[in-house]
Protein backbone atom coordinates (compact mmCIF):
# COMPACT_ATOMS: atom_id res chain seq x y z
CA UNK A 1 0.00 0.00 0.00
CA UNK A 2 1.33 3.83 -0.63
CA UNK A 3 2.25 6.30 2.25
CA UNK A 4 -0.17 8.37 0.61
CA UNK A 5 -2.93 5.63 1.09
CA UNK A 6 -1.46 5.46 4.24
CA UNK A 7 -1.47 8.71 5.48
CA UNK A 8 -5.43 8.80 4.75
CA UNK A 9 -5.47 6.14 6.80
CA UNK A 10 -4.20 8.60 9.38
CA UNK A 11 -6.67 10.92 8.92
CA UNK A 12 -9.84 8.21 9.42
CA UNK A 13 -10.50 8.01 6.24
CA UNK A 14 -12.86 5.07 6.17
CA UNK A 15 -12.14 3.34 1.91
CA UNK A 16 -8.41 3.52 3.25
CA UNK A 17 -9.21 1.64 6.58
CA UNK A 18 -11.14 -1.00 3.94
CA UNK A 19 -8.35 -1.24 1.81
CA UNK A 20 -6.02 -1.93 4.58
CA UNK A 21 -8.35 -4.49 6.37
CA UNK A 22 -8.72 -6.21 3.17
CA UNK A 23 -5.30 -6.45 2.25
CA UNK A 24 -4.14 -7.45 5.84
CA UNK A 25 -6.98 -9.45 7.27
CA UNK A 26 -5.94 -13.27 5.90
CA UNK A 27 -2.58 -12.07 7.29
CA UNK A 28 -3.94 -11.01 10.74
CA UNK A 29 -6.01 -13.85 11.39
CA UNK A 30 -3.35 -16.28 10.38
CA UNK A 31 -1.33 -14.92 13.20
CA UNK A 32 -3.98 -15.33 15.75
CA UNK A 33 -4.05 -18.72 14.58
CA UNK A 34 -0.79 -19.51 15.04
CA UNK A 35 -1.37 -18.88 19.12
CA UNK A 36 -5.35 -19.33 20.18
CA UNK A 37 -5.85 -22.46 17.46
CA UNK A 38 -9.44 -21.77 17.21
CA UNK A 39 -10.91 -20.51 13.79
CA UNK A 40 -13.95 -19.00 15.60
CA UNK A 41 -11.59 -17.09 18.49
CA UNK A 42 -9.50 -15.99 15.70
CA UNK A 43 -11.97 -14.11 13.37
CA UNK A 44 -13.59 -12.25 16.79
CA UNK A 45 -10.11 -11.26 17.81
CA UNK A 46 -8.71 -10.34 13.64
CA UNK A 47 -12.06 -8.08 14.00
CA UNK A 48 -11.27 -6.61 17.75
CA UNK A 49 -7.44 -6.34 16.16
CA UNK A 50 -8.68 -3.40 13.37
CA UNK A 51 -11.43 -2.15 15.45
CA UNK A 52 -8.15 -1.35 17.78
CA UNK A 53 -6.22 0.32 14.67
CA UNK A 54 -8.79 2.08 13.31
CA UNK A 55 -9.55 3.95 17.13
CA UNK A 56 -5.55 4.20 16.88
CA UNK A 57 -5.09 5.54 13.26
CA UNK A 58 -3.70 8.82 14.38
CA UNK A 59 -1.08 7.16 16.51
CA UNK A 60 0.19 5.26 13.28
CA UNK A 61 3.18 6.43 11.41
CA UNK A 62 2.94 5.87 7.69
CA UNK A 63 6.53 5.47 7.01
CA UNK A 64 6.41 2.41 9.39
CA UNK A 65 5.37 -1.17 8.66
CA UNK A 66 1.34 -1.25 9.30
CA UNK A 67 1.04 -5.33 9.19
CA UNK A 68 4.38 -5.24 11.90
CA UNK A 69 1.85 -2.89 13.58
CA UNK A 70 -1.27 -4.93 13.03
CA UNK A 71 0.43 -8.13 14.47
CA UNK A 72 1.82 -6.33 17.62
CA UNK A 73 -1.93 -5.67 18.48
CA UNK A 74 -3.13 -9.10 17.38
CA UNK A 75 -0.90 -10.50 19.64
CA UNK A 76 -1.54 -8.61 22.48
CA UNK A 77 -5.15 -9.11 22.00
CA UNK A 78 -4.59 -13.50 21.65
CA UNK A 79 -2.23 -13.28 24.94
CA UNK A 80 -5.27 -11.48 26.76
CA UNK A 81 -7.43 -13.98 25.38
CA UNK A 82 -5.81 -16.65 26.77
CA UNK A 83 -4.85 -15.47 29.83
CA UNK A 84 -8.70 -15.04 30.53
CA UNK A 85 -9.38 -18.71 29.46
CA UNK A 86 -8.68 -21.00 31.65
CA UNK A 87 -9.41 -24.71 31.49
CA UNK A 88 -13.19 -25.22 32.49
CA UNK A 89 -12.07 -28.66 34.07
CA UNK A 90 -8.87 -30.80 34.55
CA UNK A 91 -7.47 -32.25 31.65
CA UNK A 92 -7.76 -35.93 31.09
CA UNK A 93 -8.51 -38.65 28.41
CA UNK A 94 -11.41 -36.95 27.24
CA UNK A 95 -9.88 -33.37 26.34
CA UNK A 96 -10.54 -32.94 22.88
CA UNK A 97 -6.98 -33.09 21.29
CA UNK A 98 -7.64 -31.46 18.20
CA UNK A 99 -8.96 -28.27 17.90
CA UNK A 100 -10.69 -26.29 14.84
CA UNK A 101 -7.78 -25.86 12.55
CA UNK A 102 -4.87 -27.67 14.06
CA UNK A 103 -2.86 -30.22 12.69
CA UNK A 104 -3.93 -33.96 13.73
CA UNK A 105 -1.71 -35.41 16.94
CA UNK A 106 0.52 -38.21 16.52
CA UNK A 107 -2.01 -41.44 16.68
CA UNK A 108 0.79 -43.18 18.54
CA UNK A 109 1.17 -40.86 21.05
CA UNK A 110 -0.45 -42.41 24.11
CA UNK A 111 -3.26 -40.39 24.99
CA UNK A 112 -2.31 -40.29 28.63
CA UNK A 113 0.62 -38.93 28.07
CA UNK A 114 -0.62 -36.43 25.47
CA UNK A 115 -3.21 -35.56 28.06
CA UNK A 116 -0.48 -35.03 30.50
CA UNK A 117 1.89 -33.05 27.78
CA UNK A 118 -1.10 -30.78 26.78
CA UNK A 119 -2.28 -29.81 30.93
CA UNK A 120 1.11 -29.14 31.74
CA UNK A 121 1.39 -26.39 28.54
CA UNK A 122 -2.06 -25.40 29.62
CA UNK A 123 -0.19 -24.58 33.59
CA UNK A 124 1.66 -22.37 31.92
CA UNK A 125 1.32 -18.72 31.94
CA UNK A 126 -0.21 -17.00 28.79
CA UNK A 127 2.91 -15.33 28.06
CA UNK A 128 5.18 -18.04 27.91
CA UNK A 129 2.64 -20.53 26.66
CA UNK A 130 2.79 -17.66 23.28
CA UNK A 131 6.46 -17.86 23.34
CA UNK A 132 6.59 -22.05 23.58
CA UNK A 133 4.17 -22.29 20.80
CA UNK A 134 5.18 -19.61 18.68
CA UNK A 135 8.89 -20.55 18.53
CA UNK A 136 8.89 -24.38 19.18
CA UNK A 137 5.66 -25.30 17.64
CA UNK A 138 5.04 -23.31 15.03
CA UNK A 139 8.90 -22.96 14.71
CA UNK A 140 8.83 -19.13 14.00
CA UNK A 141 12.05 -17.21 13.97
CA UNK A 142 12.69 -15.41 17.57
CA UNK A 143 13.13 -12.02 15.86
CA UNK A 144 9.55 -12.51 14.35
CA UNK A 145 8.32 -12.91 17.60
CA UNK A 146 9.88 -10.26 19.45
CA UNK A 147 8.35 -8.20 17.15
CA UNK A 148 5.32 -9.57 17.58
CA UNK A 149 5.66 -9.23 21.40
CA UNK A 150 7.33 -6.02 21.66
CA UNK A 151 10.10 -7.26 23.04
CA UNK A 152 14.09 -8.29 22.75
CA UNK A 153 14.70 -11.51 20.78
CA UNK A 154 16.84 -11.56 24.32
CA UNK A 155 13.90 -11.75 25.98
CA UNK A 156 12.03 -14.39 23.64
CA UNK A 157 14.73 -17.14 24.21
CA UNK A 158 14.44 -16.39 28.31
CA UNK A 159 10.82 -17.01 27.90
CA UNK A 160 11.20 -20.00 25.80
CA UNK A 161 13.71 -21.52 28.47
CA UNK A 162 11.82 -20.55 31.55
CA UNK A 163 8.90 -22.51 29.85
CA UNK A 164 10.74 -25.89 28.99
CA UNK A 165 12.04 -25.20 32.52
CA UNK A 166 8.18 -25.20 33.92
CA UNK A 167 7.29 -27.72 31.86
CA UNK A 168 10.03 -30.04 32.46
CA UNK A 169 9.00 -30.19 36.35
CA UNK A 170 5.79 -30.28 35.70
CA UNK A 171 6.11 -34.12 33.41
CA UNK A 172 8.47 -35.06 35.38
CA UNK A 173 5.65 -34.76 38.39
CA UNK A 174 3.40 -36.87 35.95
CA UNK A 175 5.87 -39.34 35.49
CA UNK A 176 6.08 -37.79 31.84
CA UNK A 177 10.15 -37.90 31.20
CA UNK A 178 11.02 -36.53 27.49
CA UNK B 1 19.19 -26.35 22.08
CA UNK B 2 20.29 -29.24 23.85
CA UNK B 3 18.89 -32.90 23.53
CA UNK B 4 16.55 -32.99 26.41
CA UNK B 5 14.72 -29.98 25.17
CA UNK B 6 15.10 -30.75 21.23
CA UNK B 7 13.25 -34.12 23.02
CA UNK B 8 10.39 -31.80 24.65
CA UNK B 9 10.26 -29.99 21.25
CA UNK B 10 8.95 -32.87 20.02
CA UNK B 11 6.66 -34.25 22.48
CA UNK B 12 4.89 -30.80 22.16
CA UNK B 13 4.86 -30.98 18.82
CA UNK B 14 2.88 -34.54 18.25
CA UNK B 15 0.77 -33.49 21.40
CA UNK B 16 -0.18 -29.62 20.10
CA UNK B 17 0.74 -30.00 16.39
CA UNK B 18 1.26 -26.85 14.36
CA UNK B 19 -2.22 -24.63 13.42
CA UNK B 20 -2.27 -26.10 9.71
CA UNK B 21 -5.27 -24.26 8.55
CA UNK B 22 -4.82 -20.21 8.92
CA UNK B 23 -6.97 -19.23 5.49
CA UNK B 24 -9.74 -17.16 6.22
CA UNK B 25 -12.47 -19.01 5.25
CA UNK B 26 -14.50 -15.65 4.27
CA UNK B 27 -14.25 -12.09 4.09
CA UNK B 28 -14.92 -10.27 7.45
CA UNK B 29 -15.14 -7.11 5.96
CA UNK B 30 -18.91 -7.19 6.66
CA UNK B 31 -18.72 -8.00 10.48
CA UNK B 32 -16.13 -4.92 10.99
CA UNK B 33 -18.36 -2.83 9.05
CA UNK B 34 -21.19 -3.31 11.54
CA UNK B 35 -18.65 -3.15 14.37
CA UNK B 36 -17.62 0.17 12.84
CA UNK B 37 -21.72 0.96 13.19
CA UNK B 38 -22.30 0.21 16.05
CA UNK B 39 -22.61 3.57 18.50
CA UNK B 40 -20.11 3.46 21.18
CA UNK B 41 -20.78 2.69 24.63
CA UNK B 42 -21.95 5.47 26.77
CA UNK B 43 -21.82 5.12 30.55
CA UNK B 44 -25.01 6.82 32.27
CA UNK B 45 -23.97 10.20 34.05
CA UNK B 46 -25.11 8.44 37.73
CA UNK B 47 -22.53 6.37 36.83
CA UNK B 48 -19.95 8.58 36.55
CA UNK B 49 -21.42 11.11 39.64
CA UNK B 50 -21.08 7.34 41.97
CA UNK B 51 -17.32 6.83 40.60
CA UNK B 52 -16.73 10.68 41.54
CA UNK B 53 -18.18 10.02 44.80
CA UNK B 54 -16.23 7.20 45.61
CA UNK B 55 -12.99 8.37 45.02
CA UNK B 56 -13.87 11.15 47.30
CA UNK B 57 -14.48 9.26 50.03
CA UNK B 58 -11.28 7.03 49.18
CA UNK B 59 -9.20 10.22 49.26
CA UNK B 60 -10.96 11.71 52.41
CA UNK B 61 -11.12 8.29 54.50
CA UNK B 62 -8.04 6.00 53.29
CA UNK B 63 -8.07 3.28 55.61
CA UNK B 64 -11.17 2.46 53.72
CA UNK B 65 -8.96 1.50 51.05
CA UNK B 66 -8.18 -2.12 52.13
CA UNK B 67 -12.25 -2.44 52.90
CA UNK B 68 -12.98 -1.56 49.11
CA UNK B 69 -10.13 -3.65 47.91
CA UNK B 70 -11.35 -7.04 49.63
CA UNK B 71 -15.08 -6.14 48.29
CA UNK B 72 -13.82 -5.83 44.45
Amino acid sequence: MVEVELERFTRGDIQAFEALFRQYQGEVYGWIMRIVHDSGAAEDLTIETFWRIYRACARFDPSRSFGAWARRIATNLALEHLSRRRPEKPLDHDFPIRGPGTGTPDPAMAADVRAKVLAAFDELPAKLRVAVRLALIEERPYAEIADALGISTNGVKSRVFRAIRRLRKSLEKRGVRP
Amino acid sequence: MNEQDEALKQLLQRAAPAATDRELKHDLWPEMRQRLERPPVRIPWGDWALAAALLLCLLLFPQTIPAVLYLL
